[in-house]
């Protein structure tokens, strides 16, 4: 098991590198420039934009960039005042020590930017995720146990409902109900609040968060019941026909025991794998939810981002997303072979 | 035992998510907004590393801003994304320009009627009153600016001509890789006394009175900005220092912003309210239910559909600016799709004016306002369209009989009966050559544009001009030469975009898109390529301060614009802010942002 882990997480380290070369060379070979946008009204002239690709660290050739990106230049002489002397040292240090560059945008650390984000998404989608689950769980049962009955084709027709609905369409049809249509009886405030994370100047409530909390999380987690619940569905559905749970009946068992000590500990197996290979979505954020309920997360940097080539914004996230891929697609693995002790991984 | 691995895994799982959130919640409850204006913040101006910028320190106390008990006076504005700092000059967003308005102040400003009104300039200096000495001989002139005497620092420290010193040293710093208008005119600025400075010019800059104002540029204090870090990148524009009306009070990255009511402020009264709180709220439709629900006051750059939907609706009212800018309009590419120089290589279809006149007579421009901009739209079909330089030039006809006939004698002839007209004896292009162009745009100004470029494309269409339609990322389109930009490298035949020009001076606007010197790649955006020696030798004159013979250049201008066609002018799209009926004095205009006279506002 050790071997494993240990040869996993040394494939991890060789797969991070390989995706950094690739993610870095997709963002500086996509169409378009950063300095798109610097300077009113589209005006930077040539002597100027010569000035910004230094400070920004673009007039070098890609694999130089890459290196720098990398490893830092703050071991090697560089020309900081354009001169055309490489006379002192770089101050970057290189994402492998933890600096991902300035936003081109902001001009403050690409982390900083990140850092302010990055709570307000793992809130958000950890709460969304959160209920999605407990949700989805009792749905996904009561589908398998009752195949074929009203109810499972209830949850099936909502399932799909749930996938095929466009999360930007609900949010603001979810919007026109609990902000403009329904009123709190006793204040005659708008039920719910249209957007943002707390009401300004209220001070810190977990009620008001909660408020603030519901239709955004409702928003994104639909899809995911829907997605969930259909998955929990075939996997117990796979597993009520199974020989063991004959044999648990024919223990005498009662049937209550049978299904939730037997059937559903098994079926639930799969479902975790899943869950493991969604952490991601928890530091990813989402753009339209959060567009929609001006929520300040991670997916709206990214768009934000991605708009105005801010390279190293992007590039972080970018990294910091394929790490928590990769390290989530491992997690479900060894969550795989620990809950289920036929998988041996040696 | 496999059975209970399982739960104990589901609930670390929980476990973990429900961490996650109870930490961020703990993270946001440190960042208490306050509702009462006070200038209270201990950090100065550390970059900030928590999501809550620290405001500079206020050395004198705010006395209680309108009577004791009252609740604060408050607007709410809603925009859709941060600035990206208070340094508007930096970026081409407009937010910046609005929150540095809010806080700071230029020499000067306009107002919404083009006039030039003096802000920390105690009067605006011309050649009548001996502010302005003008060398004949040499070509230069010499500008000597007086500031007012009362305006503070919210710190209590008096703006002085220092700050100004200060602000053109960060500017005119090579390392500043950034640009602004007429900056290549400026020689130097000294200081006289505290309170006196001169600008001296290398040549005659008719745009001096705005140059350190208007919507781009204030003066930084000298006292506080760090000048090592840089005019681009300095803290101090993200943790300004005011000198105008609010100050900065909190900044939570990506959710608002909070201002109060600057008690320094040099105008007596003003401003009228206590605090402006500007919510970001990414979502056009949520800004405007938000609007409607009075849970906003102010949105910003309202669009035609929105201002459409909030036509009769009761507690809103749209502020339309008085004059427009943006312009929708098509620029045609001179030289040969994928090159620059228009006399080696010209283009095969465009280069015969025939055809670029005969383009601007097919497009019925009111009904591309009407059926997509609401009626909206204002007709515009020369640059030089507002006062100052309003020039009396006939509207084009729409006549698609007579632009058909045009092409017809410039010999783009549909022999075979394809709907798509050929070169049969035609200026430019290979026997046989069909009429088919490229016609691009960008993405971001959203559905109205892409609508437009299909409508225009269909009228086109008609009269056997086939186009294909592409629409890029502004990223994309708009780049440098060296990254691959399209129009720099004139990688189109016929663009579809939105211009105008900032402020009351169209010269540097003109330069920048018909200039012989802007068709060079990144070196300006006359991306058509269109050169011409008569319009180059009028501009080259238009860089005087006699204002009747400006006035007279412009028009001569105007003229061979309108008769040469290097682009077509069509309609301004809107230019309005609608807000709730409870702020009173909020007056959309094309020469700022809206925040212009927040001072001025006040609530019901």
């Amino acid at each position: 098991m050790t071997a494993y882990l240990a040869r996993r997480l040394l494939q991890t380290v060789a797969l991070l590198f390989l995706l950094s070369i690739v993610l870095f060379a997709l963002v500086n070979l996509a169409p378009g420039g950063p300095l798109a946008g610097h300077g009113q009204s589209r005006h930077v002239r040539p002597e100027r934009a010569a000035v910004l690709k230094r400070q920004f660290g673009l007039d070098k050739p890609l694999p130089i960039q890459y290196l720098v990106w990398l490893a830092g230049n703050d071991w090697m002489k560089v020309d900081a005042d354009g001169d055309g002397i490489t006379d002192s040292y770089g101050t970057r240090k290189g994402i492998l020590r933890g600096d991902f560059g300035f936003s081109f945008r902001t001009r403050q650390p690409a982390l900083n930017e990140i850092g302010l984000r990055l709570p307000n998404t793992i809130l958000l989608m950890g709460v969304t995720m959160l209920v999605a689950i407990v949700v989805a769980i009792p749905i996904g049962i009561l589908s398998a146990l009752r195949q074929y009955s009203f109810y499972d084709i209830a949850a099936t027709t909502f399932s799909f409902a749930g996938q095929a609905i466009p999360e930007f369409w609900l949010g603001l049809i979810l919007i026109l109900i609990f902000y403009v249509w329904l009123k709190n009886p006793f204040t005659g405030e708008p039920l719910l609040p249209p957007g943002g994370m707390y009401t300004l100047g209220a001070g810190f409530s977990l009620v008001d968060r909660i408020k603030h909390l519901i239709l955004p999380v409702a928003t994104g987690a639909l899809a995911w019941i829907a997605w969930y619940s259909r998955f929990l569905r075939s996997s117990m559905l796979d597993v009520i026909h199974q020989d063991y749970l004959r044999t648990a009946r024919a223990k005498g068992l009662s049937e209550r025991t049978v299904i939730y000590r037997h059937a559903l500990r098994n079926a639930l197996i799969p479902l975790v794998t899943v869950l493991a290979l969604d952490l991601p979505y928890l530091i990813g954020g989402a753009v339209f939810v959060e567009t929609i309920f001006s929520w300040p997360g991670m997916g709206r940097l990214y768009y934000q981002s991605a708009l105005q080539r801010d390279y190293p914004v992007l590039l972080a996230i970018l990294m910091i997303g394929a790490a928590a891929i990769i390290l989530s697609n491992l997690l479900a693995d060894l969550l795989y072979a620990y809950m289920d002790p036929r998988i041996r991984y040696d | 035992m496999i059975r209970s691995r399982v739960l104990t895994m589901l609930s670390l799982v929980c476990l973990f998510a429900l961490l996650l959130a109870g930490l961020s919640g703990c993270g946001q409850a440190t960042q208490t907004p306050q509702a009462q204006p006070s200038p209270t913040s201990p950090q100065v101006g550390q970059p900030t590393s928590s999501s809550v910028v620290a405001q500079p320190t206020a050395t004198q106390p705010s006395p209680p801003p309108t009577g004791e008990e009252q609740a604060p006076k408050s607007v709410v504005i809603v925009i859709p994304e941060d600035p990206p700092s208070f340094n508007a000059i930096l970026s081409d967003t407009g937010y910046d320009a609005m929150v540095m308005e809010l806080t700071m102040l230029g020499l000067t400003d306009i107002d919404p009627q083009g006039n030039i009104f003096p802000e920390l300039a105690a009067e605006l200096p011309t050649v009548e009153n001996g502010g302005v000495v003008v060398d004949e001989e040499a070509g230069t002139m010499e500008v000597t600016w007086k500031l007012r005497q009362d305006v503070q620092w919210q710190d209590g420290t008096p703006v002085t001509a220092d700050d100004v010193v200060f602000t053109w040293d960060a500017i005119a710093d090579p390392e500043t890789g950034t640009w602004m208008q007429g900056v290549d005119y400026i020689g130097g600025v000294v200081k006289v006394d505290d309170y006196t400075f001169v600008i001296s010019y290398t040549g005659i800059y008719p745009g001096y009175l705005t140059q350190f104002g208007g919507e781009q540029l204030v003066i930084w204090p000298a006292h506080y900005c760090d000048a090592e870090q840089g005019f681009t990148a300095w803290d101090c524009a993200r943790a300004p220092m005011s000198d105008g009306p609010f100050t900065l009070q909190e900044w939570v990255v990506g959710d608002h912003m909070i201002f109060v009511r600057n008690p320094n402020y040099y105008q007596p009264g003003n401003p009228v309210i206590d605090q402006v709180i500007v919510r970001i709220v990414p979502d056009a439709t949520v800004r405007k239910t938000m609007l409607l629900q009075g849970d906003a006051d102010v949105d910003v750059w309202t669009t035609e559909p929105v201002v459409f939907d909030l036509k009769d609706k009761p507690n809103v009212q749209v502020s339309i600016s008085p004059y427009p800018r943006w312009v929708l309009r098509l620029f045609f590419n001179l030289a040969a799709n994928g090159t620059v120089d228009p006399v080696a290589s010209p283009h095969p279809i465009l280069s015969d004016l025939r055809v670029r006149q005969a383009i601007r007579m097919a497009i019925d421009v009111d009904t591309i306002s009407t059926q997509i901009f609401y009626g909206y739209g204002t007709p515009v079909w020369t640059e030089l369209f507002r006062p100052p330089y309003a020039c009396d030039v006939p509207r084009p006809k729409y006549d698609p009989q007579a632009a058909a006939a045009l092409l017809e004698s410039a010999g783009w002839i549909d022999q075979d009966g394809d709907g798509v007209r050929e070169c049969h004896g035609c200026l430019n292009a290979k026997e046989g050559t069909p009429m088919e162009m490229e016609l691009i745009t960008y993405a971001e100004f959203g559905e109205p544009m892409t609508l437009s470029q299909q409508l225009i494309a269909e009228m086109l269409g008609k009269i056997g001009i086939k186009f294909q339609l592409t629409v890029v990322e502004g990223s994309v389109l708009w780049a440098t030469a060296e990254e691959g930009g399209i129009e720099q490298l004139g990688n189109f035949d016929v663009d579809l975009w939105d211009d105008g020009y900032s402020g009351t001076d169209p010269t540097d606007f003109l330069w920048e898109l018909y200039s012989d010197e802007a068709a060079e790649p990144d070196f300006g955006w006359n991306i058509g390529r269109w050169i011409n020696d008569d319009f180059n030798g009028l501009l080259a004159q238009a860089y005087t301060l006699d204002e009747a013979l400006r006035k007279d250049l412009f028009c001569q201008m105007a003229a061979i614009l309108d008769e040469q066609v290097p682009s077509v002018l069509m309609f301004s799209v809107i230019n309005a802010d609608a807000h709730s009926t409870r702020v009173e004095g909020i007056q959309s205009t094309t020469f700022d942002m809206v925040t212009w006279n927040a001072e001025d506002w006040d609530v019901k």
